[in-house]
C-alpha cells in the first residue's frame, strides 16, 4: 500500500505534449480512476507512473519515495493491461508465478502465493491450463493474478474490461470493486468510460488535451462539474447545454439569463463574476426534466419529441429545441409519441450555469 | 431419395470437372516438372541404366550396394556434419541480430541491409571470394591469424579444416536468411508482453530466455527445416571452392550423386542415391511439420 503523488508532470512525443503538468495526489488505499475521450492522455499517465515510459518533466513519488528514474521492475505497481498481456505460452501457473521467479523466491513460497492469487481470483481449477484454452474474463483473472502475486504498492489497470462484452464487464466492475476492498490497496485505474468511473471510483480524475479538468469524488463531479467538459462528460445521457445571455441580477443570489428558445431564464447564482451582457451556457441534465407546467421554483418549456427511446426503467426522449438537440429521461414509461409536442419542467436549483469562459458558477442546491 | 442424390453427385461431379479443368494447366506442369522426373528417378534406381551399354533390371542392388559403400557412407557422415555445423551456428547467429536490430536505433535498416546482402549475392561469385579469403599464403583469413599471432592454416587444402571451411561460408550466407525470418517472427510478439515482462521485473536476458525464445519456437522449426534440407542439398559451393576433396573430406551426398551420374555415367546408382536423399528429406519435413502443428495447437 502505498500513495501516489505527481508534481508537475509533463510528456512530449516530439512537437506534440501528451501531457502536461499534471500535480495530483492519490492517497493510500484510495480507487483512483482517471478518465477521459481517446487520447486525451489518460494511459500515457498509467505508463509514466508504472515506469514504462520516462516522463519529459516533473517527478513522480511512490509512497514519499521518488521513483522518477526508476526501471518499471524496480517500482512498487503492477499493472493489468487491457489485452491481458498474458504469456501465452506458458501455463495460468507460470503466468501467476513469473513475477516470482523473477524475484528467486523459493520454490514452495512461489508455490504457496500462486495459490493463494489464483483462490482470489477463482482460477485453481484452471492451473495447468494454457491462456489460449480460457475465456476473457478468465484471461482478465490472470493479470489480476499476476498482479496480486506482486503485492505492489499500487495496481495500475489500463482500461482492464474494455474487452470484455457488457454483462461480464458488469460482473468484473463487482468483482474489483470487492477486491480493492478485501486488498485494501491503492488503484488507478484507467478507461473511457464515465459509467466505470462513476460506479468503480472514490475519486475521479477527468483528463482532456493532457491536462486534468477536475478532480473528485464521483458526485461532486456530478453535482458541481468545474466546467463544461466535465458536465458533459460526466452523466449519461450527457447534459444539455442552451446558450444565452446574462441578464440583470434578480433577487437574493439569482441571475436572469436571455435563452432564445426558451425566454427568460432566472437561475440560482453565486455572486461570482458574471456580468450583464456576458455570453453564458445553461447547462440542464435530462434526468432533471419532468413532465409538466411551469411553477414558481421552475421554469417550463415545450419539446416535440423526434425519437422515444423506452428503456422500461427509463424513457429518453431525444427533441430539437431552440434549434439544439436536446434530451430528456423520464422515469417509467410515459405515454409519448414522436412529433406530438409535451410540456416539460426544470427546477431552477437544477440548472448549472457557466460563464464565458465556460468555468462552472457554483449553484445553491435545494436544502 | 436415390433419383436425388444421383442428381446431387452428378452436380458436384460437374461443378469438380469446371474445377479440374481450370486446374489442368497447372497440373499438368506440376505433373510433367515435378511428379514424372521424381517418379522416374525411383524407376532408374532399380535399373543399372548408364547410357553406354543397354539397360538392365537390377531390383534392389544399387540399394544394398550403397549400404556397403564406404564412399557413400563418407559423403553421409560429411552432409550430417556440415548440416549440423551450418544449421545451429545460422539459428543462433540469426536469432541474435534480430533482436538487436528488432529495436529501434540509428542506421538499423541499414545494418539489416548489410547482413541481409550476402543471401543476395551470387553464390558462385561469393565462392570465387571465399576462395581467395581462404588462401594459404597471401589469404586476409590467414593474414589475420598471424596478426593476432596464431599460425596461418591450409584452410582448404587439410582434410580437417576444410569442411569447417565450407560451414563458416555457408554460416555467413545463411544466417540474413535466419535474420529476415526471425525479424518477422519478433514482430508477431505483442509490445505489451514485453512490458509486462519487464514490470514483472524481468532482465534483458530474462526476457530473451523466458519470452523471446520460447515465443519464437514455431519459426525456431520452421527455420530449422528449410536450414536442414537446404543444408543436405548443399552442391555449388563444394563444386567451386574443394571440388570434394581433399581427400573425399568434402564431399556430400548430392556431390557424390552429381559425380556418379555423370562423372562415372552410373545414373541408376547415383538414382538410388538420390532417392533416399529425397525420402530422408521427406521425412524431415513431415516430422517437422508435425512438431509445429502441435506447436500452434
Amino acid at each position: 500500500m502505498a500513495e501516489l503523488e505527481l508534481s508537475r508532470v509533463s510528456k512530449t512525443y516530439g512537437a506534440f505534449n501528451a501531457l502536461r503538468d499534471v500535480s495530483l495526489k492519490i492517497g493510500d488505499g484510495e480507487f483512483a480512476v482517471f478518465v477521459g475521450p481517446s487520447g486525451c492522455g489518460k494511459s500515457t499517465l498509467l505508463r509514466l507512473v508504472a515506469g514504462l515510459d520516462p516522463v519529459s518533466e516533473g517527478q513522480i513519488a511512490i509512497g514519499g519515495n521518488d521513483v522518477t528514474t526508476r526501471q518499471a521492475g524496480q517500482r512498487p505497481v503492477a499493472m493489468v493491461f487491457q489485452n491481458y498481456a498474458l504469456y501465452p505460452h506458458m501455463s495460468v501457473y507460470d503466468n501467476i508465478a513469473f513475477p516470482l521467479q523473477m524475484e528467486r523466491r523459493s520454490r514452495q513460497e512461489i508455490k504457496q502465493e500462486v495459490a493463494r492469487a489464483a483462490q482470489v481470483v477463482q482460477l485453481s481449477t484452471r492451473l495447468q491450463d494454457k491462456p489460449a484454452k480460457l475465456s476473457g474474463g478468465q484471461r482478465q483473472r490472470v493479470a489480476i493474478a499476476r498482479a496480486i502475486v506482486r503485492k505492489p504498492g499500487i495496481f495500475l489497470m489500463d482500461e482492464p474490461l474494455s474487452n470484455l462484452d457488457a454483462a461480464l464487464r458488469m460482473e468484473m466492475r463487482s468483482e474489483l470493486t470487492q477486491l480493492h476492498r478485501r486488498l485494501g490497496s491503492t488503484m488507478v485505474y484507467v478507461t473511457h468510460d464515465q459509467l466505470e468511473a462513476m460506479t468503480m471510483a472514490d475519486r475521479i480524475v477527468v483528463l482532456n488535451g493532457g491536462k486534468v479538468e477536475q478532480v473528485g469524488a464521483p458526485m461532486e463531479l456530478y453535482h458541481n462539474p468545474a466546467n463544461l467538459f466535465v458536465a458533459g462528460f460526466i452523466g449519461s445521457p450527457p447534459m444539455n447545454f442552451i446558450a444565452g445571455v446574462a441578464g440583470s441580477i434578480a433577487g437574493e443570489a439569482m441571475l436572469r439569463v436571455e435563452a432564445p428558445g426558451f425566454g427568460e431564464v432566472t437561475v440560482p447564482y453565486d455572486g461570482s463574476a458574471v456580468r450583464t451582457g456576458d455570453k453564458v451556457t445553461l447547462g440542464i441534465r435530462p434526468e432533471a426534466v419532468t413532465l409538466g407546467d411551469a411553477t414558481d421554483d421552475s421554469i417550463s418549456f415545450s419539446i416535440v419529441p423526434d425519437i422515444i427511446e423506452r428503456l422500461g426503467l427509463h424513457t429518453i426522449v431525444h427533441s430539437e429545441s431552440g434549434g439544439r438537440p436536446f434530451t430528456a429521461l423520464f422515469n417509467g414509461d410515459p405515454r409519448l409519441r414522436p412529433g406530438e409536442q409535451i410540456h416539460v419542467r426544470v427546477p431552477r436549483t437544477q440548472i448549472y450555469l457557466f460563464d464565458q469562459d465556460g468555468v462552472g458558477r457554483s449553484r445553491q442546491i435545494a436544502a | 431419395m436415390a433419383s436425388r442424390s444421383s442428381a446431387t453427385a452428378t452436380g458436384a461431379f460437374n461443378q469438380n470437372l469446371g474445377a479440374y479443368l481450370f486446374l489442368a494447366p497447372a497440373l499438368l506442369i506440376l505433373f510433367l516438372s515435378l511428379l514424372l522426373p521424381a517418379v522416374a528417378t525411383i524407376g532408374m534406381s532399380l535399373t543399372d541404366v548408364s547410357f553406354l551399354r543397354p539397360t538392365t533390371f537390377v531390383g534392389l542392388d544399387n540399394y544394398l550396394r550403397l549400404l556397403s559403400d564406404g564412399r557413400f557412407q563418407q559423403a553421409v557422415g560429411n552432409t550430417t556434419y556440415y548440416t549440423l555445423g551450418v544449421t545451429l551456428p545460422t539459428m543462433v547467429l540469426g536469432l541474435l541480430a534480430a533482436v538487436a536490430l528488432n529495436r529501434r536505433f540509428p542506421f538499423r535498416i541499414a545494418f539489416r541491409t548489410i547482413f541481409y546482402l550476402p543471401v543476395l549475392t551470387s553464390l558462385i561469385a561469393a565462392a570465387v571470394v571465399w576462395v581467395y579469403l581462404y588462401e594459404p599464403y597471401s589469404g586476409p583469413m590467414n593474414g589475420f591469424l598471424v596478426s593476432l599471432g596464431l599460425p596461418p592454416q591450409p584452410w582448404l587444402q587439410s582434410p580437417d579444416l576444410a569442411m569447417t571451411a565450407l560451414i563458416i561460408m555457408a554460416v555467413w550466407r545463411d544466417f540474413g536468411t535466419a535474420m529476415i525470418i526471425y525479424l518477422a517472427g519478433l514482430q508477431d510478439i505483442p509490445e505489451e508482453i514485453y512490458e509486462a515482462a519487464r514490470l514483472d521485473g524481468a532482465g534483458r536476458l530474462a526476457i530473451l530466455r523466458r519470452i523471446t525464445v520460447p515465443m519464437l519456437s514455431s519459426v525456431t522449426f520452421y527455420l530449422m527445416i528449410i536450414l536442414i534440407v537446404q543444408s543436405f542439398q548443399v552442391f555449388g559451393a563444394i563444386y567451386v571452392m574443394t571440388g570434394g576433396g581433399p581427400l573425399g573430406s568434402t564431399e556430400t551426398i548430392v556431390f557424390q550423386m552429381y559425380q556418379t551420374a555423370f562423372g562415372y555415367t552410373e545414373f541408376g546408382y547415383a538414382a538410388a542415391m538420390s532417392t533416399v536423399l529425397f525420402f530422408v528429406i521427406l521425412l524431415f519435413s513431415i516430422v517437422g511439420t508435425k512438431i509445429m502443428r502441435r506447436g500452434e495447437a
